[in-house]
Formats: C-alpha cells, structure tokens, sequence
C-alpha cells in the first residue's frame, strides 16, 4: 500500500505537468488588436449618444495603442480613419487631418480616398477664415 | 448474461453514430480550384458597400453594418472604413441600396481607390417562434468583384442557423412550452443577431483566399473548403 502511495506522488505531478504543458500552448494572437472596437460601434450605431460617442472613441484607442497584442504589430485598418471621422465630428480639424494621414501612412491603398477627404476638410476650413 | 445485452446495445450505438457522421456527404473544393481569379488578379483593398437587406427586419442593416470590416480585415485584405463610406455615399445622395448596386464599378474605382467591391445581401435575419423550437437564422450571401475588370471574383454564404429554445429539466407540460416561447421572444434581442451575423461572417470568410497583410497570402491555393455551388 505505501509503495503505490509512493508511486502516485510521482504520477500526479507529473500529469499535473502535462496538462498545464498542454493548457499553456497559448492559442495564436489575431491578426489585429481591435480591443472592443466591435462592441462598441455596435452600441453606437444602436444608440448614438455622447456616451456611446464616447466609448467608440476609447476602443478605437485601446486598440491603435494595443498592437504588441497581435501578430501583425500593426494597427487594424481603418482605425486611424475611424478615429478621424469621430474628431471631424466633433469639430477637431486638426486631430482629423493627423488621423486620416496616419492611416494613408500605414496603409497606401487609402491614399486617395484620405486625400479626398483631408482636402474637403481643408476647403471647408479655408471658407471659414 | 446482463453483459451481453448492454454490449449488444453499446456496439449498436456505436455503429448508428458512425454511420450517422458520414451521411450527409459534402463537396470540397479547393481555394484555388474555386477562386482562381483572386490569384490572378490580387485585389489589396476591399470597399465594402452598405449591406442590401433583403430580411423581413428593417434594423437589419444598420447591425450588420458593424460587424463586415473584421473579419475581411483579419483575412489580410485593406477593408475601407465602413462608416465614412457610408456617410460619403448619404452625401452624395445614394439613399437606397438599389441605387448603389448600379452605381459603375469604375466610378466607385475613381473616388475611392478600391480594387474591388465588397456586396453584402442580407437573406436573413430573423427567429421564428414554433411551439416545441425555435430557431434564430442569419443567413447573408457575399461577392467580391474587381473595379478593373468588373469580374466577380469570389462569392460564398454564410448561414447560421441556432436553436434559441430553453430546454428545462422540468415535466414539459403544456404550460411550461408557452413560457419557453415567450421567453424566447423577449430575450432575442438586436445584440444576438449580431453575435449570430459575426459567426456567420466567420463562415463566409474563411472560405476567401488570403488577402496581401495575411501570412498566407499566395500560399494557401491548396486549402479545402466546402464547395457551396454543389451542396446547394
């Protein structure tokens, strides 16, 4: 009897190892971070409100500033855009032509279409002046 | 001799489990069998237009919407930013989807710099109520055609299909059916839909050869997947 105690001792560790060998395989990481991205436009398309606005506004964020947690390391496409649009909104020139240029940067198959835009966004300004 | 007569049924079991798993035979084919166009041609970006909702349930639209740009993205592809495509098309007086399915494929080309289009058509969206199940279905049909030559160049389904019935331990009377059905008709929010339509979307996308930010990309020809077209 004490012997196959003495026995078990060594064979539960040694399961106890293989499966968490088996727990710890991580499974593989996305090809982008997008935090809560999708949640949260969910929410805003539902219901727009300053505090949906708001919360987009914050996923968008996590997830530009989240990229070490993807396979890529890049930011998703269309994030930078998306954030721009919320700042056009919100009356941030600015911030909106920085966004839309980043996002251009990143990925140059959006040149044209953030050229159109950062440009309307420019004669719209001039007009104010 | 009590034995034999549980081993007789467990082998019986068994047997009807196996035969039950090959029954429904379905076709594979593979990526580069069935989408040979996109290797020809390679499109880098995708400009996904407004779904089409051809589903009984007007908020369709609007939901799906949320839930088309990751999953194309994650299949390597550069997805235009669906809200401000959205919000240009409104400006520019495209209000209804018919309009924007006629809209030329080179004009669409000129003003966003897509190499190819993204149609989404919403087949269903909705829960039917029946006494003993009921089901929620999601179904939405999907092609990609190019702004250079006008080809379609991948086309796919995604379907799901969930039973949404609460199956309670309890004696299932008449009684408890109801409650169970009316349960189910206050718990189907907007939210599971869109739960549903982001697993159908994974369904239509993993059917899609990978796009140039995908590891994959130009090497996955030989992956099989379930040939729609002859299911069907």
């Amino acid at each position: 009897m004490k012997k196959i105690v003495k026995q078990l001792k060594y064979v539960v560790p040694a399961l106890a190892v293989i499966i968490l060998v088996g727990c710890g395989a991580q499974p593989a990481k996305p090809l982008y971070n997008y935090a809560s991205y999708s949640d949260s436009y969910y929410a805003y398309k539902k219901n727009m409100t300053e505090e949906s606005t708001l919360q987009l506004e914050k996923s968008i964020q996590e997830a530009i500033n989240g990229t070490e947690n993807s396979r890529s390391g890049r930011v998703a496409p269309g994030m930078h855009a998306n954030l721009g649009y919320l700042y056009l909104k919100a009356g941030k020139a600015n911030e909106a032509i920085a966004s839309f240029t980043m996002e251009k940067t990143i990925y140059p198959e959006s040149t044209l279409f953030m050229d159109k835009l950062i440009n309307r966004i420019k004669a719209a300004e001039g007009k104010k002046l | 001799m009590r034995h034999m007569k549980q081993l007789t049924i467990l082998f019986l079991g068994v047997f009807v489990l196996f035969s039950a798993g090959c029954a429904p035979k379905i076709n594979t084919v593979t990526k580069g069998e069935k989408f040979p166009k996109m290797y020809d041609q390679q499109p880098r970006s995708l400009l996904i237009l407004p779904p089409m909702n051809e589903s009984t349930d007007a908020e369709a639209k609007d939901y799906y919407m949320t839930t088309v740009e990751i999953p194309f993205a994650l299949m390597g592809y550069y997805v235009m930013p669906v809200e401000i495509v959205n919000d240009v098309m409104k400006q520019e007086g495209i209000t209804n989807t018919e309009m924007l399915y006629d809209l030329p494929l080179n004009k669409l080309q000129e003003y966003f710099g897509a190499d190819a289009v993204l149609y989404t058509r919403i087949k269903k969206w909705n829960t039917s109520y029946m006494v003993i199940a009921s089901t929620l279905t999601v179904s939405v049909d999907s092609e990609i055609v190019s702004t250079k030559t006008s080809e379609k160049l991948w086309a796919y389904n995604g379907t799901v299909v969930q039973d949404l019935t609460n199956r309670s331990n309890g004696g299932g009377g008449l009684a408890e059916l109801i409650v169970n059905v009316v349960a189910t008709a206050i718990n189907t929010a907007a939210a599971d839909y869109v739960k549903y339509a982001r697993i159908a979307n994974f369904r239509l996308t993993s059917s899609i050869p990978t796009g140039p930010y995908h590891e994959a990309h130009m090497k996955d020809q030989g992956v099989k997947i379930i040939d729609q077209a002859s299911t069907k």
